[in-house]
């Protein structure tokens, strides 16, 4: 294989967004190397800058047909190409709070700008990893990347601690997912390439073999780490109490977004033998999140720990899209992901914008902030509300689909038990809203008496403003005009050859021969082409 | 020379590397547990490279990742460690307790 | 080339009985800097186990990279944090070690079932032997290409974690706070239960950590 040959059979350019997050990544690094302390003014710009060509890059990706690249190592169909946009645009998000919030602290922001981009990497290159190699590599990059993020705040006691539970949580996770892996490998007869492997155990008789079984349980069990699905989730809490609150967003976002896509592609190209196995564990840690989450979130008193239970709980309602294995299944999975990026995140800003004028998450500290600031409370108002399921809002929307796809499966119980757990959770999360917007000023708390007066002046205050606005515009839009992102995320499914086959074996009534499938299909390409 | 010798010994490691992972105390013998977790998977690997991928031999391309991974996990482990230590004064698992679990 | 038959099989057994006893060793015995060496045991026994498998050069790589590295890495964490310090006992502790145990050996029952009852294909196809570092260097370069070059971002990052984590700091004292007297380095949020550690436990010298301080 001489090296012309081996350059054109490598198809490089699927990567080139996550090239300019390394170019980013290396500029960001160096430039604070060169420049000094100072470089802290530009250097947040100069990261989200890089996300957004990325995004931009990603753009130009869609509906590739030319997907596989690397032999076989990386496939950028749409399915990933969406997952990646989410994952960037969380850590771009990200940046944006995390520049007042790492000041503040006295830490180097360059450092933790790189650490940061090397996450976003990993969890890029998770979401279209191919090949059983390259999973593990990215599922690494990005979780050593979270265990540094974790621990960021090395004078601190919690920071430590929660860093020094997430690296061993995760990595005796991480090495029981490997070894799940390494029994495909072998189940396999010797094959990494995830297409491949299906095709060899079928040909090597070992389909319904304990072996694939206990290698999907051990899978299902390093997955189930990343999004945070009880019975695995025990890191969660203490991980995102104890974390520095702008790494909390990343992870409950941009982490759990690359866990979903690894869960996709990984159980659906390389576990088609045990599918009915694989779809019953999955129902049942949905069932577990949902319930656990969203019923242990009610006795939370910090603002942190309750988002992190409620992340438990909303994973489950994601979980449900990923379970019914049907096509609208699979859209209203990443539908609810788009939406739930910019709600999650606006509620991350609004709590560190909080934090950083009074020093504390306690939500009765919050009592009566809408009197001193009416702009923070709207939008924590807003994202919250819009998590619990508040029809005008966004987040109303991603549950209707979620559950409307469910029902159409036949899934009724799950969503049943989804509606059930959703009412529990509007409940903890109007208290914290009303609890805000209380009237008589004797019942302000402490912390708000002496609310700092509003000043955006002060460096990396700009950026927070905007996040916050930014996502309190978008969480209210998101929900009247969602037909745009709704295409989106259709589209994203029927442009992934991948997820068409597992489609029409598992639910027949579209049947691709009738003419009224074949003509939406030629349409939605017409519309993404045109 | 048997397949499901290795396997076998490679399981055994694994069933030891998750005892020391539950009942050990010090977290630098957690870390230890956790290579001793790899090094089974490593293993096995190695085993399967060799008798069902003799010419391929991807596992044992995959077991120079698995080694890479695991001395860069350790460095960050210890390095969280160190840094625990130095403002806990103590490497007990058990006293680890200022987060609720 | 392999070795004769009856010699592999005796070397396997011995390199075995070594791998498990000291990877027992590593985590039953009291004292943690046995341990450490006797995990370095176990990674050149496990090395050794490379060889019988016609793996020469991750045998080295083993050696240098396990042994060489990642052991001693570890045996100057444990000098560096080497209060000798007895961990108070818990009471029932042994409890949680008989059932961990039983369930270790219920999950060795499972793993050695599945071992044996799966019917693995054995390939004919010849083996690389010799010429295999030629053929993980073809790997590297060809197929394995994106992981190889990830696995550099990745190193590169851990470098640079590792030392921002571990290094100590200089706290400057004339940063400047503009609203919030915050000790440095700490996070902002104050702590829920400053009295969470428990009396009279050795980790009273929390009281001195940055964050205690300021409340």
């Amino acid at each position: 294989m001489d090296f012309a040959n081996l350059v054109a059979q490598l198809n490089a350019g699927t990567i080139l967004p996550e090239g300019i997050i390394i170019a980013t990544l290396l500029l960001v690094l160096v430039g604070d190397l060169i420049v000094g302390r100072t470089s802290s003014r530009w250097t947040p710009y100069v990261a989200i800058a890089g996300l957004l060509a990325a995004v931009v890059a990603l753009y130009f990706q869609w509906n590739n047909p030319n997907s596989i690249s690397f032999l076989g190592g990386f496939n950028s169909d749409s399915l990933s190409v969406i997952f990646r946009v989410i994952i960037a645009l969380s850590a771009a998000l990200t940046i944006l709070m995390s520049v007042r919030y790492v000041e503040q602290s006295g830490t180097s922001l360059a450092e933790f700008l790189v650490i940061l981009l090397t996450a976003t990497l990993g969890g890029m290159f998770m979401a279209g990893a191919d090949e059983l190699v390259m999973t593990y590599v990215s599922f690494e990059t990005l979780g050593i990347s979270s265990y540094l993020l974790t621990g960021y705040m090395k004078r601190d006691p919690r920071s430590n601690e929660a860093a020094l539970k997430y690296l061993l949580i995760g990595a005796s996770s991480s090495a029981i997912f490997l070894y799940g892996i390494s029994l495909l490998y072998g189940l396999s007869g010797g094959e990494t390439r995830l297409t491949a492997i299906t095709a060899n155990i079928l040909a090597n008789n070992v389909d319904q073999s304990i072996g694939l079984l206990i290698a999907l349980v051990f899978v299902i069990a390093g997955i189930a780490f990343k999004i945070a699905a009880v019975p695995f989730h025990q890191w969660t809490p203490d991980v995102y109490e104890g974390s520095p609150t702008p790494v909390v967003a990343f992870l409950s976002v941009g982490s759990k977004s690359a866990g979903f896509a690894l869960a996709i592609r990984l159980l659906v190209s390389a576990f088609p033998a045990v599918s009915e196995q694989w779809h019953f564990v999955l129902a049942a840690l949905a069932i577990l999140s949902m319930l656990l989450g969203n019923v242990v979130a009610l006795a939370q008193t910090s603002m942190k720990r309750l988002l992190a239970y409620s992340s438990i709980g909303q994973a489950g309602f994601v979980m449900i899209g990923l379970v019914l294995g049907t096509e609208a299944g699979y859209a209203s999975m990443i539908f609810y992901l788009l939406i739930y990026l910019f709600m999650n995140l606006g509620g991350f800003a609004c709590i560190i914008l909080f934090t950083l004028r009074t020093g504390t998450d306690e939500i009765s500290e919050y009592s009566g902030l809408y009197q001193k600031d009416p702009l923070l409370t709207l939008c924590l108002s807003v994202c919250l509300l819009s998590l619990g399921g508040i029809p005008p809002l966004a987040g109303f929307f991603g549950k209707l689909y979620l559950f409307w796809a469910g029902w159409q499966a036949g899934a009724y119980w799950l969503v049943l038990l989804g509606l059930i757990t959703s009412v529990i959770s509007i409940y903890y999360y109007i208290r914290v809203v009303k609890m805000m917007v209380v009237k008589e000023p004797e019942e302000m708390s402490e912390a708000v008496k002496n609310y700092p007066a509003v000043n955006w002046n002060l460096p990396g205050m700009r950026p927070l403003q905007v996040g916050v606005v930014f996502a309190l515009v978008t969480t209210s839009l998101a929900g009247i005009l969602s037909n745009p992102l709704f295409t989106l995320a259709n589209n994203a499914v029927l442009l992934t050859p991948m997820l068409q086959p597992t489609i029409t074996t598992i639910q027949p009534a579209p049947n691709p021969a009738t003419p009224g499938y074949a003509d939406l299909e030629s349409e939605t390409k017409e519309a993404i082409e045109g | 020379m048997e397949l499901q010798y290795f396997l076998l010994l490679a399981a055994a490691l694994f069933c030891i590397g998750i005892y020391g992972l539950v009942t050990s105390r010090n977290a630098i013998r957690v870390l230890m547990s956790i290579e001793l977790l790899l090094n089974a998977v490593n293993i096995n690997l190695m085993a399967f490279s060799n008798y069902l991928d003799p010419s391929g031999i991807k596992g044992q391309v995959f077991t120079v990742f698995v080694i890479t991974i695991a001395a860069a996990e350790a460095a960050v482990g210890l390095a969280i460690v160190l840094s625990i230590y130095r403002n806990r004064d103590t490497v007990d698992m058990e006293q680890f307790n200022l987060l609720k679990w | 080339m392999n070795l004769a038959d009856g010699v592999q099989i005796v070397s396997f057994g011995v390199l075995a009985l070594m791998m498990l006893g000291a990877a027992l060793g590593v985590v039953l015995l009291e004292n943690i800097v046995y341990s450490a060496f006797l995990l370095g045991g176990v990674f050149i026994s496990i090395a050794g186990l490379y060889i019988l498998l016609n793996a020469g050069f991750v045998a080295a790589a083993q050696v240098l990279i396990y042994v060489g590295a990642v052991n001693v890495l570890i045996l100057f964490g444990i000098m560096l944090v080497n209060k000798r310090q007895n961990f108070v006992p818990l009471r029932n502790a042994w409890v949680g070690k008989i059932t961990t145990a039983a369930v270790c050996l219920g999950l060795f029952a499972l793993l050695g079932t599945m071992v044996l009852a799966t019917p693995w294909a054995i390939s004919t196809a010849p083996v690389a032997g010799d010429t295999s570092t030629v053929v993980i260097g073809m790997h590297f370069f060809s197929d394995f290409l994106l992981p190889f070059e990830l696995a550099s971002v990745l190193l590169l990052m851990a470098l640079i974690g590792a030392i921002v984590l571990a290094r100590r700091e200089f706290l400057p004292d004339a940063l400047e706070r503009e609203e919030t007297q915050q000790p440095v380095l700490t996070l902002p949020e104050r702590p829920r239960e400053l009295a969470s550690a428990a009396p009279g436990s050795p980790d009273r010298t929390l009281g001195t950590s940055p964050t205690q301080r300021n409340v």
